[in-house]
């Protein structure tokens, strides 16, 4: 890859403190306030929180809008804009109030760009996104070898007089608890039970019938 | 995922004052004083090499000495210029010429004038405090580099570990040869290239994972 960072870099403009045209229309063409963020960071350095907190929150469009172009993903990019807000906030020592501030900023933020795409190239590389596909395949319903017997088990159900029908249906097939096994049928519970244990008695010997012959 | 106006907020609310870094060059210049210090104490310790001012006579020596130390200078002061996100790339080229004249001159004296082996033969003890040096410079020279240097592990790890432990090498074969005599090629060579391979080896496996150990920390635990 032949890098020419200074390329994909905006032009830098130097804005007054009075701050005419950051945040116009073009927001594709962001501004770096040079003089403003140096000295919002030199005060950051020194402990000032309500400077830094203004510096973050100004450099916070700038970065998205740089992020912008080599994210695609909208959260790609956020993730990208909070990732060099942290990396900001660990190097902070390093920055020089008397160099300018928009070349340390852009080194940064194109790092972590560069790291950033270098994961998903990595990720992109192992990994296989699960798609619908994938989870229509593991739902039980799509599979045909399942779905025959489930055919087989319905039939079988059928056959079973109407109360063993209901009890297996609602304590099997619905996975109710006996109580609202209970409620549902106005069936007692023992009754319930019983029904359940004969169903599944008769359900055994007729498939174990039908496999035979 | 935690939205970026509270990261702002959070990491604002967590502005201690820090203390900026001072110019590279100074910084540099520390790390250099600290290597003097360490040959010094060597040097009381275990004696300089009875023929060193002999050997400073010749040419070949005396500027493979002076190519290595600068080596070492120079990778240095390049380490911790590359080290600052607002610094050039280029700066890496810095220490190449001497480290050039070096590796060179190395090559040249095992073309012109080959020795096996000494008149002494290779003696098992001498290399055994030839590499009890090695150690001892190395060592809290590494450590202080890694230390001196933490705040480039989110930037160009692998740039400035390879600067870094390329001044280690090079001062390292500075002590080594301004301590043990060496005779044989072999040895020279040895002690040269493979000291200086074996840092920038080193550096390049388990940089990063150094580095990861003493890299600032924002508040919370990000990975």
């Amino acid at each position: 890859m032949t890098e020419k960072p200074h390329d994909r870099v905006p032009s830098l403009k130097l804005v007054g403190t009075d701050g005419s045209g950051v945040y116009g229309s073009d927001r594709a063409e962001p501004v770096i306030r040079d003089v403003d963020w140096s000295i919002l960071m030199a005060r950051a350095q020194d402990g000032d929180r309500s400077a830094y907190h203004r510096l973050l929150q100004e450099i916070a469009p700038y970065l998205r809008s740089l992020a912008a172009r080599r994210h695609r993903d909208p959260t790609d990019a956020e993730d990208a804009v909070q990732d060099i807000l942290l990396t900001i906030h660990s190097i902070r020592q390093t920055y020089d109030p008397a160099r300018p501030f928009g070349p340390w900023l852009i080194t940064i933020a194109n790092r972590r760009f560069i790291d950033r795409l270098r994961r998903q190239g990595r990720v992109r590389a192992r990994e296989t996104p699960l798609t619908t596909e994938h989870e229509t395949f593991s739902e039980p319903r799509a599979n045909l070898g399942e779905s025959t017997d489930r055919r087989e088990l319905e039939g079988a159900i059928a056959e079973l007089p109407p109360r063993q029908q209901q009890a297996i249906r609602l304590l099997k097939l619905r996975e109710m608890s006996l109580k609202e096994a209970a409620v549902a049928s106005g069936m007692s519970i023992t009754s319930l039970k019983v029904n359940t244990h004969r169903a599944l008695k008769n359900l055994r010997k007729m498939l174990v019938d039908r496999s035979e012959p | 995922m935690i939205k970026t106006p509270d990261l702002i907020a959070s990491l604002a609310a967590n502005a201690t004052p820090v203390r900026r870094l001072r110019p590279p060059v100074m910084r540099a210049a520390c790390w250099l004083l600290l290597a003097a210090a360490v040959l010094t104490l060597l040097a009381v310790n275990q004696g300089i090499r009875p023929d060193l001012a002999q050997r400073l006579q010749e040419p070949a020596f005396a500027t493979c000495m002076a190519a290595s130390l600068l080596t070492g200078v120079l990778a240095a002061i390049s380490a911790f210029l590359v080290s600052l996100p607002d610094r050039s790339r280029l700066w890496l080229l810095l220490p190449m010429p001497a480290l050039v004249l070096w590796l060179s001159n190395i090559g040249y004296q095992c073309l012109v004038q080959w020795i096996d082996v000494g008149p002494n033969g290779v003696s098992l003890g001498e290399a055994a405090r030839c590499f009890a040096t090695l150690v001892l410079t190395s060592l809290p020279l590494s450590l202080a580099m890694l230390v001196m240097l933490r705040y480039a592990a989110p930037l160009r790890p692998t740039a400035v570990t390879l600067m870094g432990s390329l001044a280690v090498a090079a001062i390292t074969a500075t002590a080594l040869s301004l301590f043990h005599t060496f005779d044989a090629t072999v040895m020279i060579l040895m002690w040269n290239l493979g000291t200086a391979v074996l840092f920038v080896g080193l550096a390049g496996m388990f940089g990063r994972t150094m580095f990861r150990w003493v890299a600032p920390r924002t508040f919370d635990a990000r990975d």
